[in-house]
């Protein structure tokens, strides 16, 4: 077996690549792929919140590299799915603590046992940035539709242009705001996508429940009603490599659609 | 409910907007700055760099031309996989040659008389902000200083059409 090992970055903070990993990782692993996710951002982990195992983390990246104990004595198994398994970083060390070089190596490794290897990357475009990006050879860059997060995602394109070993890179934006695009005050998917003229592989609407299930230490793609959910699995199985088209996120949100929509499908009954 | 009436105030309050004052949206205010500023990062031409770029071409083409110097502009623009730079240039008048030939054999003069200052300005711009000296105050140097835009165009703009004797730094001499 050889995983496809990809990096999940942004260039900007906070606009929602660990929430990213943690629910693209969760809806690989629910779709029956072995799936493993590396926190990179050492000494600011927080995905192991995100997935609810912040309390089960014995050992860490930084623990694998000093030898302090196996790969696999390190991976910490998700509470629900055993397909699904996460490296943790150190909160105590920085970014220095390991290496491109090092960083590579466990890539390889797990790429013999797992289908899907998704990496974590820190904010900013430093060491950090080059380590996570050392043992990928996908990328998926996440930006939201404001002008901050556009712009730090062109420079990491960029950068992940100039990279041999990064074979393809998509675009995934994030908090995407139907109301707000439709009142002409965000930037629309399209706006993006021309501007960075790359490939898209998700629209995530903006969803309060993501901070709940945040709350909960539970990703959004287990909640089955969830827009922003259905939205991160249709990501999963884009990656996976089948054809689902994009949600209408504006058919979903806007109250007068959904009336327009319940009575042309009474009328496409009748005919 | 809530959201039905959200929805319609934003619609009512948008017609008003959009009726009074027909200004572009918020979004394309955003793509549009976004553009300009990706230009920038992929090119590494700086806005003073630009302005300098600007100013020089002004003082060209006034010679053969006169313009409305304000109003010239001066843009990067992306055209599918190629950068353009875009200049538009509003022309009141184009001059006639004699002016051109006469406005040659000033400025002829003037180099004479302004050599001291032009050589000095090449070695500021090489040795960045060196010289601490008055001719500081000559309107090259203002170019390099991106802080105070507005002084350059009063310096600039002239009613006599020959920049030149309208110059700072010749009121000074």
């Amino acid at each position: 077996m050889s995983g496809r090992v990809i990096v999940i970055t942004s260039g900007k903070g906070g606009v929602g690549k660990t929430t990213t990993n943690a629910n693209i990782g969760t809806a690989l692993a629910r779709a029956g792929k072995k799936v493993v996710m590396i926190d990179t951002d050492l000494g600011l982990r927080n995905l192991d919140l995100l997935l609810g195992l912040e309390n089960r983390i014995v050992y860490t990246i930084v623990d694998v590299v000093e030898g302090r104990c196996k790969l696999k004595q390190a991976l910490v198994k998700d509470k629900k799915n055993p397909n699904l398994c996460l490296l943790a970083a150190a909160q105590t060390r920085d970014k220095s603590a390991v290496t491109e070089e090092q960083l590579k190596e466990i890539c390889e490794e797990l790429q013999k046992d797992y289908d899907f290897i998704l990496v974590d990357c820190p904010a900013g475009i430093e060491q950090g940035f080059q380590n996570a990006v050392a043992g990928a050879s996908e990328a998926i860059v996440v930006t939201t539709p404001e002008m901050s997060a556009v712009r730090d995602a062109d420079r990491i394109i960029g950068l992940l242009e100039a990279k041999e070993e990064i074979k393809s890179y998509k675009l995934l934006i994030n908090r995407v705001r139907p109301n707000l695009i439709k009142s002409n005050d965000m930037m629309s998917v399209d706006d993006v996508v021309e501007i960075l003229s790359a490939d898209l592989i998700g629209i995530i609407p903006e969803d309060t429940g993501i901070i709940t299930s945040t709350n909960k230490g539970e990703p959004i793609v287990n909640d089955e009603k969830s827009l922003a959910g259905k939205a991160y699995n249709n990501v999963a199985r884009r990656i996976i490599g089948e054809d689902v088209p994009f949600l209408n996120l504006e058919e979903e949100t806007s109250v007068m659609a959904k009336v327009k929509k319940f009575f042309s499908g009474l009328v496409g009954k009748e005919k | 409910m809530k959201d039905i009436f959200a929805e319609f105030y934003n619609k009512v309050i948008g017609f008003f907007r959009r009726t009074e004052e027909a200004e572009e949206s918020s979004k394309d205010v955003a793509r549009n700055r976004l553009r300009v500023v990706l230009m920038q990062d992929r090119t590494n031409l700086t806005p003073e760099l630009m302005e300098k770029m600007r100013k020089e071409l002004i003082e060209l083409l006034s010679k053969y031309v006169e313009m409305d110097k304000e109003a010239l502009e001066l843009n990067l623009e992306q055209e599918g996989d190629q950068m353009a730079l875009m200049l538009s240039i509003p022309v009141l008048r184009a001059k006639e040659e004699s002016e051109i030939t006469a406005e040659d054999e000033a400025s002829d003069e003037k180099t004479e008389e302004t050599e001291e200052d032009s050589d000095n300005t090449d070695a500021e711009e090489s040795s960045d902000e060196t010289a601490d000296d008055e001719e500081e105050l000559s309107v090259e140097d203002d170019s390099d200083d991106d802080s105070d835009d507005e002084d350059e165009f009063e310096n600039d703009a002239c009613d006599c059409g020959k920049c030149e004797k309208c110059n700072p730094k010749n009121k000074k001499k």
